[in-house]
Parts: C-alpha cells; sequence; structure tokens
C-alpha cells in the first residue's frame, strides 16, 4: 500500500498506480523486467520520474509519486526475493528480450548496470543485497551457459526451478 | 610463570584481532564503500529497513540462498556467495554500530546541556551501548572466522542485536534526548 504525497487526492493517485499496472506493468514480461522499466523512468540527473501517458492522464506530480512508488515496491520484491527465484527472473529476463543473451551478461558484468536499479534512498543493506543477489546470479546463468556438459548434471544450474516453485 | 604469559598472550592477540575487526567494518560504513544512500536519506533508508528487518536479516543470513547455491552453482561461484554474504554482513554489523555510536554521542551531547540528569537512564544506556558493541565484535569474530554460514544457526540471536539497537534508540530518544528526525519510527 502506498501513501501519496501531500496535496494529492488519494483516490487520484490509486487511479494512476491501477493505470500504470494495468495499461504499461502488466504488459512487461517477469519482476525483473518491471524493475528495470521503472528504474528507466527515472531522470538519473534529478532523480525524478517521468511518464508522459500517466502525465497526460493524470498530471506531473501524480505520475511521478505513482512511478516512485511503484518502482520502490518492484524493488523490495526483487531485492528480498529468494536467490534461486532471482537467478529464474534473471535467465527469464535475458532469454525473453534478447537477441544475444552472452552480450547482455558481459555488458551487465562488466559495466554493473543493475547498479542503478535500486530507487535512491532505499535502505542501504537491501540495496547492497539486491546488488550482491545479482553479481552471484549473473554467475550462475554464465557457469551454467558456459559449462554445456553441466546439462546432463542434475544438480547443474540448467534445472533451476521456476519462481512459481 | 610462563603458563600465565602464554594466557597474557592469547588475550592480547584477541584484543588486537577485535580491534582489526572493528577497523575493517568502520571502513565497509564510510562513504566511499556505500555511494547509494547520501545522510540526509539516511532516516527514510532506516525506515525502509526497519519495515523489512525480519525478511532482510533472514535473507542475509538464513540457509535458503546458501543451499541452493551449494546444489545449483560450481565452486567459483559458492566462494563468490560466500564473499559477498560475509561483506553484507561486516557492513550490516558496522550499520548497528554506526547507528548506536550516533545515538550515544547525540544523547551525550544532549545530557551535557542538559539540567536534569536522570543517572539510571544513562546507566541504562551505557550499559545496552557496550553490549551491542560487545556483541558487534563477538558476531563479527564468528564471521571472520566462521564465515557467513557460521551464522546460521544464530539468526535469533544476530536478529535480537537489531532488536537491542532500536531499544536503546527508544531509550535515548525518551524525554527529548534525540532530536526528531533521529527517533526510531513506530
Amino acid at each position: 500500500m502506498m501513501e501519496p504525497s501531500a496535496g494529492l487526492s488519494p483516490s487520484l493517485v490509486e487511479d494512476a498506480l491501477r493505470d500504470l499496472r494495468d495499461r504499461t506493468l502488466a504488459k512487461l514480461d517477469g519482476d525483473l523486467a518491471r524493475l528495470v522499466y521503472l528504474a528507466s523512468t527515472r531522470d538519473y540527473n534529478t532523480g525524478r520520474y517521468a511518464h508522459d501517458g500517466l502525465s497526460f492522464r493524470f498530471s506531473e506530480s501524480v505520475a511521478e509519486t505513482v512511478l516512485a512508488a511503484a518502482h520502490r515496491e518492484a524493488f523490495a520484491g526483487v531485492a528480498l526475493s529468494p536467490l534461486r527465484v532471482l537467478v529464474s527472473h534473471l535467465e527469464h529476463y535475458i532469454r525473453s528480450g534478447w537477441a544475444h543473451p552472452d552480450e547482455l551478461v558481459g555488458a551487465w558484468n562488466s559495466s554493473e548496470a543493475y547498479r542503478i536499479l535500486p530507487p535512491a534512498a532505499d535502505d542501504p543493506l537491501t540495496v547492497r543485497l539486491f546488488i550482491s543477489n545479482v553479481k552471484i546470479a549473473l554467475a550462475i546463468v554464465e557457469a551454467a551457459w558456459q559449462e554445456p556438459q553441466a546439462l546432463q548434471d542434475p544438480r547443474s544450474a540448467s534445472q533451476l526451478p521456476s519462481p512459481g516453485r | 610463570m610462563s603458563g600465565t604469559l602464554i594466557l597474557l598472550a592469547i588475550g592480547l592477540l584477541l584484543i588486537g584481532l577485535l580491534g582489526l575487526l572493528l577497523r575493517r567494518s568502520d571502513f565497509a560504513s564510510s562513504p566511499d564503500a556505500s555511494p547509494l544512500v547520501s545522510d540526509a536519506a539516511a532516516p527514510s533508508a532506516y525506515q525502509a529497513f526497519e519495515e523489512r528487518r525480519g525478511e532482510l536479516l533472514d535473507r542475509i543470513f538464513g540457509p535458503d540462498d546458501w543451499e541452493f547455491v551449494l546444489n545449483h552453482a560450481p565452486k567459483r561461484v559458492q566462494r563468490l556467495f560466500l564473499q559477498e554474504r560475509k561483506e553484507i554482513a561486516f557492513y550490516w554489523l558496522s550499520q548497528i554500530r554506526s547507528l548506536a555510536k550516533i545515538a550515544i554521542r547525540i544523547h551525550i551531547a544532549h545530557a551535557r546541556k542538559s539540567d536534569e540528569l536522570r543517572p539510571v537512564l544513562e546507566l541504562r544506556l551505557a550499559i545496552d551501548y557496550f553490549m551491542i558493541r560487545i556483541k558487534c565484535a563477538i558476531v563479527a569474530a564468528i564471521l571472520w572466522l566462521g564465515g557467513p554460514v557460521a551464522l546460521r544457526r544464530m539468526i535469533k540471536q544476530v536478529g535480537g542485536l537489531s532488536d537491542e539497537l532500536r531499544g536503546m534508540l527508544e531509550l535515548a530518544s525518551k524525554g527529548d534526548a534525540l532530536p526528531g528526525e533521529t527517533r526510531v519510527p513506530r
């Protein structure tokens, strides 16, 4: 449950949040994809969130409030999920959206682009856990790809459980 | 006589080791080591931590993630996992220590200006503060010697450290001892 900012009508904010979930976030495949999307709606120079559609239908301040709240919520969900779930989300994210998954893994490993995914002013311990878990999940996914013989091994990462399990 | 000297040497060695651990984890809490959240954001970050404290500590120190890595990842990733969790645990310990230190410093500064000193409250705060420091040092020693896996059976005690810090902050904030923004959110 989110707390609306001062001066904004709670019902308007709830409507905008529903709109964001139904029209935009529902179309994205997986929690990690939603987190990446929400982080990308933030201007990295100012830290402010912006969304043309939401601003048009509601207002800039409502859009900003709703995006910030949705970002915090999505981040907490991914950061606190068990590592096996994060690995599954990451595998799914990489395989579903990229023609060359190894490029994405390479880029994420070298530039550590996932460091910009947490919302500003979140708990630093949660942020550290998230960054650390993504780093480990990348290593697990990469190891599973680099070792084809692991596919024969019943204990290999290719047998990773689905998030729902 | 030589037995006493050996015991003294061991005692000094342990004190030195604890000092080293405290310095290491104080370094981990330096601004350079935590560039993601500014000091101005600290109260809301603390609130975010409080809201998900149990879940977070369970995720960091619980057995689930380690068992998954043990069963699904090569040795190289297992080593990476243990190293990462160790760093996170040291960081968490340094957070606890820093918050306790800040609270006690603010309280002392306020108490110096106060006309009404309450000796019982001061004593309780001092005891709480030193207990937190000692427990942090013990957890750090276990972490340093046995790694994060050694803390798996101590989740309750480790989580208790957080509760003790909260208790201390509440005690310190009693009677307007602390400025509003550093009070523990209820």
